[in-house]
């Protein structure tokens, strides 16, 4: 019971350790020798990796804490994921965080802080874990938004998402306490049993508790119709700090998500599926439709991240809806978000590489970017059109298991959802042609703008290097992603 | 030779992807270094293409070779499935060749802003995928290879299309005519593809349901037809439908294709007319009749209707047109319409009519843009109330056209006569329990199309072939063909020719194939 | 005299509730929308002590231990950027907060 077992709390220990240390040393580094902080966190995170391969390697399953807390190869998938998700988004960071010079130690405290709270969360078996991860996931990002004090629009940024934040918390914790009521239970295995034991998968408060939970996790996974702070707040934050919203924050909402309900709640699909359903539709609808009228790339990537939730939402009615679907739409629901985060973020660090050397993150500005950056022009083909979801690119695989696993039903509620994902995934393609058209269809502007870039590149494009090979390779040998997708799907009990 | 049984087919496919690779390392600037490579690796493409031919065994065109299957995603029961059979032939070496010779001619001429390192890396990505797509055996495999040609397409018509400003119906704004093409042209392909997928998906699951294992492969979804019936079968048919009828493309999916081939560069309109419309009605002869043969029969009729009304349509469309290019663009949707019409019979006649029709239509159709690209580069114009007297201004360029306009409006002798005079010759006697009445109707409207097609390819030979060359060309020299247009152009006259005298050529091998899908797929009915 | 059982607190738990949420949706000082946050939170942790003594075990009582700290946390960083917010603006009004418009 009381025995800890040291390596598989490792990866979090030692990335604990980085942040201590990154806050330490911060005091004493005088302010031109900051970036050490920088290589400090980028080396925490890349060592914490190791004993995440180690476990992974050895295949066994840790349980601790009365099985609150349990490394298995789901949790090990995610935590990987979230590392190599933090990872590239430290490189991301380097240049912007270096080139404005103020606060580096906090910057890179809060953004480790954050990863902790993340790589906790894959781990946690029990409503309690599970919330205090998923606030120290989301409580230093409030922060990281607002980083640009002296910025009224960071400050909205970070306003806006801490108040709807909160709420969103608010609300789940109402969730799961009617759930506690309910079952008497806080452990995911303990209410999954109460629930099916005492027959409870049709009580209205059971109903009441899962929609609660599901629009608090609306909130984290900015799903429509709880999406509008994120343009806002995505728009408003340093851009290295968005691209972390996008991807990590995202994917710990998901995967609370997914631990949640596949774990705790797997009797109630009549209450969560029919509302899943509805929430993804609704999400690749209303965000593609707004992504169409965009003309700031970020708000713009902030609309997609919004319908590629709404994809991400699709597995789980499918799911819901087929008989045994729930291992195939979590697996699909893992290896989307897998594509997902590194394309994103591979899209982020070309936006956050352009707009330095551009000055400005409107489409139109962008024209002709491919004359004069072939570079860059090609690398943002890329990530846009993989977002897209097209072929020989990553994120044609992603759609495809989305696909597949909702028509593991043949009923029409499978069929329909399928046909409205496939309309939304050709509207979605438009809006990213259109900055593809600006980059290489339109004229360059007569003043080119100089590559004046004075902070270090090299990390941020040995960034856009990793995710360009990953995007192009798993494109090609998509059975590299689907190890993720099984890997996670043994979750399902 | 067990290395070339089992390679050829690969090598085919991703030689010109390699190639692309390498020209990504030659410095930009050397521009001849650049065009040899890619000549040197199409050449080498449609050699193995052409040893994959003459190797191939005739007497048994029915079954698959050259097979390679070998798992590549295993997590989805998706196959490296590979190989060809006498409907693929053809149209693998046809792609090969108009490859090579699409090289050839854009040596020396390129369209603004040039970068033709850029342009052939791109036209070798297409080749690539054309050539997949005519060789996959496997639902998710032949699925990337048909969009892997979408993006190099749009990224030539969007980079080197036509740069006129034209006024869109419904936008306040006016906009460049290359932009509008480009993307209209993707959402439409993009549009029927995504529905395409669904129903591949649902094929597979379907597929699993007699007990075995699902699969994605098109042989085995072949032998387990039965599976599929009801209204399960009519909307997965309708699904594919939907994206093969865009590519192909038939009334009234068909609005992208004029904008796309008149937007386009040369080269790209010659691909685009030559391969990638084969590309969705092939798909229907190796996927959507043979898996659901019963289900093709329900829709056969409505396929029918449709190809005719293309036929009528793309006729009379033609007659009301300015612009040469633009006018041959719409000639191919009459001629994809006497394809469909064949294919619709589902007869041994009417798909041998379609494949033919398809070589032939690739050839001709191809020569015909080559020809409206050289006379817009001479002319710098494409309206034919400007132009005429190209006969005596150009006596060889003039002749070249009045022979393809011949070949294409269906000549004795010539190509572009068999596929027409066999697709018609189909309708008379459709498939046992369809309507002959109503096949019959299509035969004689399809008929008066041929006339139609004859009206309007000489009174386009007219308007600028003959008479006399307009005042404003007065006192200027023109440069008639020269030699790499020729390079590019005598093969295909020859092979014009060669169908047209001998069409054995191309049903040599597509006869037994056909016969044995039409078999295979309607033995209870016909026999 | 009635007995309280803890459905009288789950029902007061759910007053409390309805009305922080309420108070978040239409107030618009920030500060006062924190405050009816605090009492949404509150609201979760009447439950769980309620739900906890009535099936006699002791996680409830846990979990608002958990909850409190969190929410204390969560205080800090909320008064953190109020305060950024107020020394450019003078404002603790959401409305005038609008540089930022979808």
């Amino acid at each position: 019971m009381t025995r800890i077992d040291w390596l598989a709390i490792a990866p979090e220990v030692v990335v604990a350790a980085a942040l201590l240390v990154v806050l330490a040393v911060d005091l004493f580094l005088p302010r031109e020798r900051k970036y050490w902080v920088a290589a400090l966190a980028v080396v925490g995170t890349t060592l914490a990796m190791v004993p995440v391969i180690l476990m992974a390697v050895s295949g066994d399953n840790y349980s601790m804490f009365g099985g609150s807390y349990v490394v298995d190869d789901f949790a090990l998938v995610l935590k990987g994921v979230f590392l190599v998700a933090g990872y590239l988004v430290l490189l991301i960071s380097v240049s912007y965080i270096e080139s404005d010079r103020y606060y580096q130690g906090e910057y890179y405290l809060l953004l480790l802080s954050s990863l902790l709270g993340s790589m906790v969360l894959t781990s946690a078996r029990d409503l309690v874990v599970l919330f205090v991860a998923l606030e120290l996931t989301t409580g230093p990002l409030f922060l990281l938004a607002g980083w640009r004090k002296g910025d009224l629009r960071s400050n909205e940024a970070s306003l806006k998402f801490f108040i709807i934040g909160v709420l969103s918390t608010g609300l789940m914790l109402y969730g799961m306490s009617l759930l506690f009521g309910l079952t008497g239970e806080l452990s995911f295995e303990g209410i999954r049993e109460a629930i099916s034991t005492g027959g409870m998968a049709s009580e209205p408060v059971l109903g009441l508790a899962v929609l609660l939970i599901l629009v608090g996790f609306g909130f984290k996974v900015s799903a429509v119709p709880f999406h509008f702070w994120a343009p806002d707040t995505y728009q408003g934050s340093p851009p290295p700090v968005t691209a972390y919203l996008s991807v990590s924050s995202k994917l710990a909402g998901f995967v609370a998500m997914l631990a949640v309900i596949y774990l705790a709640l797997p009797a109630a699909t009549d209450f969560w599926g029919p509302a899943l359903w509805l929430m993804a539709a609704v999400s690749m609808t209303v965000a593609n439709l707004s992504a169409l009228r965009q003309s700031h790339l970020i708000r713009l990537l902030a609309y997609s991240s919004v319908a590629q939730a709404g994809f991400m939402l699709v597995p789980f009615a499918g799911g819901a809806i087929a008989e045994n679907g729930l291992s195939e739409g979590l697996g699909a629901t893992v290896i989307y978000l897998v594509i997902y985060a590194v394309m994103n973020l591979g899209a982020f660090a070309v936006v956050i590489a352009g707009g330095r050397r551009i000055g400005s993150y409107e489409i139109a500005d962008w024209r002709g970017l491919g004359s004069y950056s072939p570079r860059l022009g090609v690398m943002l083909a890329v990530f846009f059109l993989s977002l897209a979801g097209l072929p020989p690119l990553a994120g044609w695989f992603a759609k495809f298991v989305m696909f597949r696993a909702v028509l593991i039903s043949t009923g029409p509620a499978g069929v329909w959802l399928a046909v409205i994902a496939a309309v939304n995934a050709v509207v979605a393609f438009y809006y990213y042609a259109r900055v593809v058209k600006s980059a290489w269809f339109d004229q360059a502007p007569d003043e080119i703008p100089e590559d004046t870039e004075t902070g270090p590149t090299g990390p941020l494009s040995l960034a856009m290097g990793i995710a360009l090979v990953v995007v192009l390779v798993v494109g090609v040998f998509p059975g590299l992603a689907t190890f993720f997708g099984d890997a996670a799907a043994a979750l399902v009990p | 030779m067990d290395l070339l049984e089992s390679w050829a087919l690969s090598l085919i496919v991703f030689l010109p992807l390699v190639g692309a690779l390498v020209a990504l390392a030659i410095p930009k600037e050397r521009e001849e270094a650049v065009k040899q490579w890619t000549l040197l690796v199409s050449v080498v493409t449609l050699i193995l293409a052409v040893v994959v031919a003459a190797r191939f065994d005739f007497g048994a065109a029915a079954g698959f070779q050259f097979e390679v299957d070998v798992p590549w995603i295993s997590a989805i029961g998706a196959n490296y499935h590979i190989g060809i059979d006498g409907i693929s032939l053809p149209l693998l070496v046809l792609s090969a060749l108009v490859v090579v010779l699409c090289v050839i001619y854009s040596w020396q001429h390129w369209d603004e802003p040039r970068n033709p390192r850029a342009f052939l890396i791109l036209m070798m990505i297409l080749a690539t995928g054309m050539n997949g797509t005519f060789v996959a055996l496997d639902l998710v495999l032949f699925f990337i290879f048909f969009e892997l040609v979408l993006l190099p397409m749009y990224f030539m018509i969007g980079i080197w299309g036509d740069r006129t400003m034209r006024k869109i119906p419904g936008f306040r704004k006016e906009v460049e005519t290359r932009l509008y093409a480009a993307i209209k042209f993707f959402i439409f392909t993009l549009f029927g593809s995504a529905f395409m997928l669904l129903g591949f998906l649902a094929l597979y699951f379907k597929s699993g349901s007699g007990g075995q294992q699902s699969t994605f492969d098109i042989p085995e979804l072949i032998a387990r037809g039965h599976l599929f019936e009801g209204t399960f079968a009519w909307l997965v048919f309708g699904a594919m439908f939907l994206g093969f009828a865009v590519k192909v493309p038939m009334w009234p999916f068909h609005t992208w294709l004029p904008d796309a081939h008149t937007a386009a560069p040369t080269v790209g309109s010659v691909l685009l007319a030559a391969i990638l419309l084969k590309l969705g009605s092939y798909a229907f002869i190796r996927i959507a009749i043979p898996i659901l043969p019963d289900t093709a029969r329900d829709w056969a009729p409505a396929i029918a209707v449709l190809a005719v009304i293309g036929i009528i349509y793309g006729s009379l469309a033609c007659l009301a047109q300015t612009d040469v290019k633009r006018l041959i663009a719409f000639s191919s949707v009459g001629h994809m319409g006497f394809v469909m019409l064949g294919i619709a019979t589902l007869t041994e006649v009417g798909i041998n009519a379609a494949i033919i029709g398809m070589v032939a239509h690739g050839l001709i159709t191809g020569l015909l843009f080559f020809l409206a690209g050289s006379i817009h580069h001479r002319y710098h114009t494409r309206e034919m109330s400007r132009l005429g007297g190209n006969l005596k201004l150009m006596p060889v360029m003039g002749g070249i056209l009045g022979f393809t306009a011949m070949a294409s409006l269906g000549l004795p002798g010539l190509a572009g006569f068999w596929g027409e005079f066999m697709a018609l010759l189909g309708s008379y006697q459709p498939l046992p329990g369809l309507s002959t009445s109503f096949f019959r109707t299509a035969m004689v409207i399809g008929a008066i199309g041929t006339v139609l097609t004859a009206g309007y390819m000489l009174w386009m030979l007219q308007k600028v072939n003959l008479g006399e060359p307009s005042s404003e060309w007065a006192g200027k020299e023109f440069q008639d063909v020269d030699r790499y247009e020729m390079a590019a152009w005598a093969p295909l006259i020859v092979l014009i020719v060669a169908v047209g005298v001998y069409p054995r050529l191309v049903l040599g091998a597509t006869t037994d194939a056909v016969v044995g899908l039409v078999e295979t797929a309607f033995r209870a009915v016909g026999g | 005299m009635p007995v309280v059982t803890p459905g009288w607190y789950m029902t007061l738990a759910a007053v409390l509730f309805v009305l922080g949420m309420t108070g978040v949706l239409i107030r618009r000082n920030a500060l006062v929308m924190f405050m009816c946050v605090e009492l949404m939170l509150n609201a979760v942790n009447l439950t769980f002590v309620a739900a906890g003594r009535a099936a006699g075990v002791l996680d409830g009582q846990v979990a608002v231990f958990f909850v409190l700290v969190v929410a204390a946390a969560e205080v800090v960083v909320g008064l953190a950027i109020i305060v950024a917010i107020f020394r450019r603006r003078e404002t603790a009004s959401v409305d005038e907060l609008a540089a930022l418009r979808g």
